[in-house]
């Protein structure tokens, strides 16, 4: 193999996917190289090709795709045209690859331990069991696993999200491969699980000086680890560029559109997702660029001629006919009018009006008993949570998975079997009641909209129906009024009246949130639960729906109780925060004063997991945290488990004390304000370690 | 108006052209099972009219006769004409077997469903109750049926159903029940009781058009299978009576000529076996139409 080439090479790469009648180009003439020791990091939005490009670096396609032309080149020989009993070979030795869930990755009946034994033995690196057992042991410590042993010896179920993935990065790294392939490795995970596998990731390329590719949606990842990285656009690569000039001067309208609708968490957001108009629609692609339909540069030439990577600059290459002339990407933000999401000032709304009043909210589950006889025993998930909703505003909860934020909902909507508190709505109604022992008024002050459309969505109705049955059911609406209802509602939701007799599955993801909100709509509530509504869409998608979401309050006065992981968003879109951990809320403020010194630890914490879309900034203290730890026993201070700045002993016996900050700003810690205000996040987060 | 008018007119169109579309390409088991079953019941409609001898013409042919040009399928112990009982028995075996599996299915379904939605006591008790039954056997628990009916009305046809279905009914109950319990996971089962429906309203909207694939299989799956059983009956002296040209009666009663005329046992056994194929191929490739995905990026 050449020292100075490429460690692998993808040379004018098209797959194709049967589509039930004719195959279908997923990725067109792809060219790509990773060099020795590289971080390449590949972003897109769904449904760009990214991950067929990856499965391709291991010779890898499903059933239904073929190749149809195309090289990739790897040590002197093409994979797309090795046996298969040859790809085994250099797969998991070579080039290894670590998927996107760890849950479904792992083999649920296998110590983890023996997983990884067993790719150290069916590639012959280690040659004996015991040695390979001693190198598994010794994997397992590298990748920040400490009591080894015990790992070894555990089921994944037994592992947290974080801790499964470090597992499956052991196994990626058991042959001492040359190349690693990832697959969104940490979608799945919280902000402070992702920013300690992205530090440990960045660490073992240091001292390993592996290549990886690294295949994400999330901009702010690729601008913590990446060296390098190329942007792609319905199966093909638009711009390729090192990591600053990617994010400084990017080049191709798309790039430009893509980073500038990323929310940011430095910064008050505004309106930007203006630079990237319409959705990918992979049936109606032109000749020319496949952006050119969504580009307000776009000539003649670009509808018909397609253009391929042109080398602009050092390492800096572009796929666009009009880069000479298209502006910059600060001069485009510049020239665009910036709106800000949330309008605070409504002259409606009095401040002291309250729509929900929740104080001291205690729920729980039950556990059934191993009696028979046993009664099931209520286990609290959330405990002593007050806060109030005004009428039209947006309240957001922030926290951990696990943190209790969706039992919050579930509790004010009924579902929960224990609830304890005083949970006061609309003045007259008591949310304590389980929900089918409600009145039929207050079910329809109160929606919900759920995370993932596709399962909030019956696959067997159409949207007629699905918009149409809270109508029927609240309103008595019947006939042509029903119909010409739902068709205001679908406008509404900016949806075309055509999709009226579609099913769900024919819509995009973001098409069926809009169907999930205009359905939640069609109740007029005065209420909306929004259980993490945007985590499962794309940037550009995000952009759009929280720009609906805003106009819809402004325009019916709803509340939202805004439930998200993604501080970026809240901050763009609540007008108040909430942050959650273990149960308990720590900080309550508008979010200019959560998001502003003094930060609770906690919130801190979380700040400063948030990988920017910026590479001078990182992620300072997330690095050393260990992630949301629950235990039989909970100090006072539950955080004090896991707090970076915990002063004395007292923060487990005596719990914290609130303290007051301004009429709205109220944080519960045993450290003074006066300390808290020297930590400031984001300073921290523009020094390096 | 005129341009949104016009737009819809469109739609319409290229929607009609789509499902037409979808048409061609139908799965094969779809095809091929419903050109067999339509077979199936033209034979049982129109099959008395033009089969060559009555079901109980007796001496048609020498006893054990082989297949010949007067008995195309031979005849059994009785010089009975087999082609001509084969023909005359697919209405009585169409009935049976479908009449009672779409009871079965329709209440096993609608009760399982329910069950799995509500949960708690209710799931708990019926569930009991539904596995007492399974765990009694098969014939044991058809007879039980029958001597509570009393002996007098065995043979009678409306009774068969009757036990099948409630054989049935435990088995297909918990397939549904199963089904149920994952579907009610689903958010949009959540929101439907977020906005007050009733349980019934619940399974009929929300968790019905979801187990329609599993259910219409379970149909095809017990169809198959509800032949047998009646023959099985039959055969005890408690199903369909002799001389009725019931299959599964048929292959009971020449069971014993099987190595000397072997035809007497294949004539029906085949017809069944066709019957139980193509019910399978039809409902399957109807369960596939109902659940197709449409493919997208």
């Amino acid at each position: 193999m050449e020292q100075n080439g490429p460690l692998i090479e993808i040379r004018d790469l098209t797959v194709e996917y049967w589509q039930g009648d004719r195959w279908n180009p997923v990725v067109e003439n792809l060219s790509l190289h990773i060099n020795p020791a590289e971080t390449l990091g590949l972003v897109g939005e769904s449904g760009c090709g990214k991950s067929t490009t990856a499965n391709a670096l291991l010779g890898y396609r499903p059933r239904s795709a073929r190749y149809r032309s195309g090289h990739v080149f790897f040590g002197g020989q093409d994979l797309l045209r090795l046996s298969d009993s040859a790809l085994q070979r250099i797969r998991g030795r070579q080039i290894s690859f670590v998927p996107q869930n760890p849950t479904t990755a792992l083999s649920p009946g296998i110590h983890v331990g023996d997983q990884i034994v067993e790719a150290l033995m069916v590639h012959h690196y280690s040659k004996t069991a015991h040695e390979a057992r001693e190198r598994a042991l010794d994997l397992l410590t590298r990748v920040g696993l400490p009591n080894a042993s015990t790992i070894f010896k555990r089921y994944p179920h037994q592992l947290s999200g974080g801790q499964q993935q470090r597992v499956i990065i052991a196994m990626a790294l058991a042959c001492d491969p040359q190349l690693i392939v990832l697959d969104e490795p940490t979608t799945g995970l919280d902000v402070t699980t992702q920013a300690q596998i992205l530090d440990l990731l960045m660490d073992l390329q240091s001292s390993y000086g592996l290549a990886m590719l690294y295949v994400t949606h999330n901009l702010g990842v690729v601008a913590q680890i990446c060296t390098r990285i190329g942007v792609m656009y319905a199966g093909q690569i638009v711009e390729v560029a090192p990591r600053n000039v990617i994010f400084k001067q990017p080049l191709h309208p798309y790039t430009q559109g893509l980073i500038a609708s990323v929310p940011r968490i430095t910064a008050p957001a505004q309106l930007r997702s203006l630079l990237l108009r319409g959705l990918l629609k992979r049936d109606e692609l032109p000749a020319g660029c496949p952006f050119a339909p969504r580009c307000g540069f776009a000539q003649e030439v670009c509808f018909t001629q397609s253009q391929h990577l042109v080398e602009v600059g050092r390492d800096h290459a572009v796929a666009c006919w009009r880069w000479q002339e298209i502006p910059s990407l600060a001069q485009r933000l510049a020239e665009t009018q910036s709106v800000a999401f949330r309008q605070c000032e409504r002259p409606s709304c009095q401040p002291d009006e309250v729509l929900l009043k929740v104080e001291n909210l205690g729920a729980a589950y039950t556990v059934q008993q191993r009696h028979l006889f046993a009664r099931p025993i209520p286990r609290l998930i959330v405990d002593g949570v007050s806060f109030d909703i005004r009428p039209g505003e947006t309240f957001a909860l922030v926290g951990e998975s696990g943190s209790g934020k969706s039992t919050i909902a579930r509790a004010l909507n009924g579902f929960i079997p224990y609830v304890t508190g005083n949970l006061r709505f609309d003045g007259q109604y008591d949310l304590t009641i389980p929900v089918d022992k409600r009145t039929r008024n207050l079910l329809r002050e109160l929606q919900l909209v759920f995370q993932n459309p596709d399962a909030s969505l019956n696959p067997r109705q159409r949207i007629s129906q699905i918009i149409g049955r809270p109508l029927q059911m609240f309103f008595g609406l019947s006939g042509a009024a029903l119909r010409r209802r739902v068709e205001e509602l679908l406008e509404d939701v900016r949806l075309d009246r055509r999709y009226y007799d579609r099913f769900p599955d024919e819509l995009s993801g973001g098409e069926r949130q809009r169907v999930a909100i205009a359905r939640a709509l069609a109740a007029e509530p005065k209420l909306m639960l929004c259980d993490e509504v945007l985590s499962a869409l794309d940037v550009s998608v995000q952009a759009n729906i929280i720009e609906l979401l805003a106009e819809l309050q402004a325009k019916r006065n709803v509340a939202y109780l805004f439930i998200s992981h993604d501080l970026a968003v809240v901050r763009s879109l609540a007008h108040r925060v909430g942050v959650l951990y273990w149960g308990a809320l720590c900080e309550v403020g508008t979010t200019e004063e959560v998001f502003s010194p003094p930060f609770h630890p906690y919130t801190y914490l979380l700040l400063s997991a948030v990988p920017e879309a910026d590479p001078d900034q990182v992620m300072p203290e997330a690095r050393k945290d260990i992630g949301l730890i629950i235990s039989e026993d909970k100090p006072a201070c539950p955080f004090a488990l896991r707090c970076p700045w915990k002063s004395a002993s007292h923060c487990n016996d005596e719990p914290p004390p609130w303290q007051t900050l301004s009429r709205t700003h109220m944080l519960r810690c045993h450290i003074p304000v006066e300390e808290l205000r020297q930590h400031d996040v984001w300073t921290d987060r523009f020094k390096r370690a | 108006m005129t341009s949104s008018a016009a737009t819809r007119k469109f739609v319409t169109r290229a929607e009609l052209g789509k499902s037409l579309g979808r048409v061609r390409r139908l799965p094969w088991t779809l095809v091929l099972g419903s050109v067999l079953l339509t077979i199936y019941i033209l034979v049982a409609i129109t099959g008395p009219l033009w089969a060559p001898f009555p079901y109980d013409r007796i001496g048609t042919g020498k006893p054990f006769a082989p297949p010949n040009a007067k008995n195309l399928l031979g005849t059994d112990q009785m010089g009975r004409d087999l082609f001509s009982r084969v023909v005359h028995g697919a209405g009585h075996e169409l009935f049976l077997a479908l009449t009672s599996t779409a009871l079965a299915v329709v209440l096993g379904g609608f009760l399982g469903l329910l069950s799995g939605f509500v949960g708690g006591w209710f799931d708990e008790i019926l569930m009991r109750l539904f596995e007492v039954l399974i765990s009694i056997p098969v014939l044991v628990f058809a007879l039980l049926v029958i001597m509570a009916a009393g002996l007098e009305a065995s043979g009678n046809e409306w009774l068969l159903v009757g036990v099948v279905a409630l054989v049935w009914l435990p088995r297909t109950g918990r397939m549904a029940r199963s089904v149920a319990i994952d579907l009610v996971t689903r958010d949009y089962v959540l929101v439907a009781r977020a906005r007050g429906e009733s349980a019934w309203s619940i399974v009929w909207r929300e968790l019905l058009p979801n187990a329609t694939g599993v259910l219409l299989v379970e149909f095809g799956v017990r169809a198959g299978y509800a032949p047998i059983l009646i023959g099985s009956l039959g055969f005890l002296g408690l199903g369909v009576r002799p001389p009725t040209p019931e299959w599964g009666l048929m292959i009971s009663e020449n069971r014993a000529n099987l190595v000397a005329a072997p035809y007497t046992v294949l004539a029906p056994a085949l017809a069944l076996s066709g019957l139980v194929i193509s019910l399978n191929m039809f409902t399957d490739g109807l369960a596939r139409v109902l659940g197709r995905q449409v493919k997208r990026f």
